[in-house]
């Protein structure tokens, strides 16, 4: 209403001032220690709608831009995902295969959705934009990491990640590189993965490999301690951790029960029925 | 066979994690302690920011407006200064400036309201984007001025006018409604060029059309009463009609 009320009364007002200009003139210009000429008046006008339409353009170019880095970055989200559940796919027997595939998704990924982030976020618009893209990179670390761990055991680095992206874009340009903070942020939800995956290694009676998991997690989570304060935002790493705390104690529950009950996981191991030792089990979730 | 594909997390692999973090860590450290010089300065040019605005309240007490902006102004070159000290930081790590914008970017609004307010009582007219840089010795490839920074803080000197517009009619300028009102609705039109997002930017915008009416009113409030100096009083009734 409000609105409503003040917007008549501009289309009403606006062309009143030049009216009365000319006649009050005198006055005005009296009243005005700093005479400004009235002819300037309009003149200051224009300047001001020049000015206004630069920065129109600029605020339109960057939503724009920002806007196609959001749509960017919930692609690599989502693609990112299905790496994720694919490598979640492994068992006993197609492990190989399995992540073979998980491998294949994950370079898609790169070239088909990382790329498109390239030419967006040269010079200050890396960190500029950086709250429309990280989601979508976090999702990619994760998913690189994951990958990485199930192949190797080892964690994959900044650098090496970094240097995979490097031909996505031709020297002549800035390449693209995950900065720190998306990375940390990454691994911390690495480790809600890396639960997931030991609980269902435990089921399948693969002790050996959920225990390498809950070491990699310890560590993980040991190094990130010291790192959290540092970040930039540390509120949300704070949450982080504390999620991250969670999933590495769920891994050592769950280690704690095949070792205290052991014996009775024996003749279950490498049956085909997984369902039976999830029982007395920590919730997967 | 168990879990066996890989072998033993070797020393060497949890040794390059450790090194990889530890890197972290010290990179961390570095962008921290150039976070609190930059928080540094940022208080400095809030507290002079304070001063200026102390100093230009004074025009709500009808004092002359060159006297009040001459002080106003002397406090300009201390923030010049330390915008040049800002920059000089963020020298440091180039093309970071918008890691760390957060950081100064609510004293830079007010700086541009102050501003902002100073030019438009010394000459009537809109300080533009690139003349806050030159006033602050900016230069817009190494520390420019955020286009978003100029508008909010043009938002915010628009608050300040229905203030200045009530007191001066109080001390008898009855002029002064009429040109705040021409001024402040060709700078609503101008914002209204822009597609704004759903952001602070816009919040303040939406703010603006509350100080536009209120100087309506006053202006309603002076014409009404045959204060304002115009002989054009015919073409005025349709205008009282619709306050």
């Amino acid at each position: 209403m409000l609105f409503h009320a003040s917007k008549l009364s501009l289309i009403v007002m606006a062309p009143k001032p030049q009216r009365i200009r000319h006649l009050v003139g005198a006055t005005w210009q009296s009243a005005m220690k700093k005479a400004r000429t009235m002819s300037t008046e309009t003149e200051t006008e224009s300047s001001m709608k020049d000015a206004f339409s630069k920065y129109a353009d600029y605020l339109n170019n960057l939503n724009d831009k920002r806007e196609r880095v959001v749509k960017a970055s919930r692609d690599i989200t989502m693609n990112s995902k299905k790496v994720i559940f694919q490598v979640h796919r492994m068992s006993k027997q197609n492990k190989e295969e399995v992540l073979d595939k998980a491998v294949k998704y994950l370079a898609a990924v790169t070239d088909q959705y990382l790329s498109r982030l390239v030419k967006e976020l040269q010079g200050t618009d890396f960190w500029k934009l950086r709250r429309a893209y990280s989601p979508g990179v976090q999702e990619y670390v994760e998913a690189a990491t994951l990958c990485n761990f199930c192949k190797t055991g080892t964690l994959l680095t900044l650098d090496e990640i970094n240097a995979t992206l490097l031909p996505l874009s031709d020297p002549s340009v800035e390449p693209l590189q995950i900065n720190i903070l998306d990375y940390i942020l990454g691994l911390a939800d690495l480790t809600g993965e890396l639960m997931r995956l030991a609980i269902g290694r435990i089921s399948e009676g693969e002790l050996d490999f959920a225990e390498k998991i809950c070491s990699f997690v310890r560590e993980i989570y040991r190094n990130l301690t010291l790192i959290a304060p540092e970040m930039d935002d540390s509120s949300d790493m704070k949450q982080k951790m504390e999620t991250m705390l969670q999933s590495v104690m769920k891994i050592e529950n769950a280690c704690f029960s095949v070792h205290v009950r052991g014996s009775e996981y024996i003749p279950l191991l490498g049956s085909a029925d997984t369902s039976y030792p999830l029982l007395g089990m920590p919730d997967i979730e | 066979m168990t879990g066996g594909d890989f072998p033993n997390p070797s020393s060497t692999s949890s040794e390059k994690l450790e090194k990889q973090f530890e890197e972290f860590r010290h990179h961390l450290q570095e962008s921290g302690n150039l976070r609190e010089r930059i928080r540094a300065v940022a208080t400095e040019i809030d507290s002079v920011t304070r001063l200026i605005y102390a100093s230009l309240l004074l025009v709500h007490q009808s004092r002359p407006v060159a006297e009040v902006i001459e002080k106003a102004k002397s406090q300009v070159g201390v923030l010049k200064e330390l915008y040049r000290g800002l920059s000089d930081i963020i020298r440091e790590c180039p093309g970071q400036y918008y890691r760390y914008h957060g950081d100064w970017k609510s004293e830079t609004q007010t700086v541009v309201s102050l501003l902002a307010f100073m030019h438009w009582l010394e000459t009537g007219t809109l300080i533009l984007h690139n003349e806050v840089e030159e006033k602050l010795g900016l230069t817009p490839t190494e520390f420019g001025l955020d286009v978003d920074d100029y508008l909010i803080g043009i938002c915010f000197m628009s608050n300040e006018l229905p203030r200045y517009v009530v007191n001066q009619v109080t001390a008898g300028d009855y002029d002064c409604p009429r040109k705040v009102l021409k001024f402040l609705t060709d700078l609503h039109a101008a914002f209204r060029m822009l597609n704004l997002r759903n952001d602070f930017l816009r919040k303040k915008f939406d703010g603006m059309k509350y100080d536009l009416r209120k100087v309506e009113e006053v202006f309603y409030d002076v014409k009404i009463r045959g204060l304002a100096a115009n002989g054009d009083s015919a073409g005025e009734k349709q205008v009282q009609g619709e306050s």
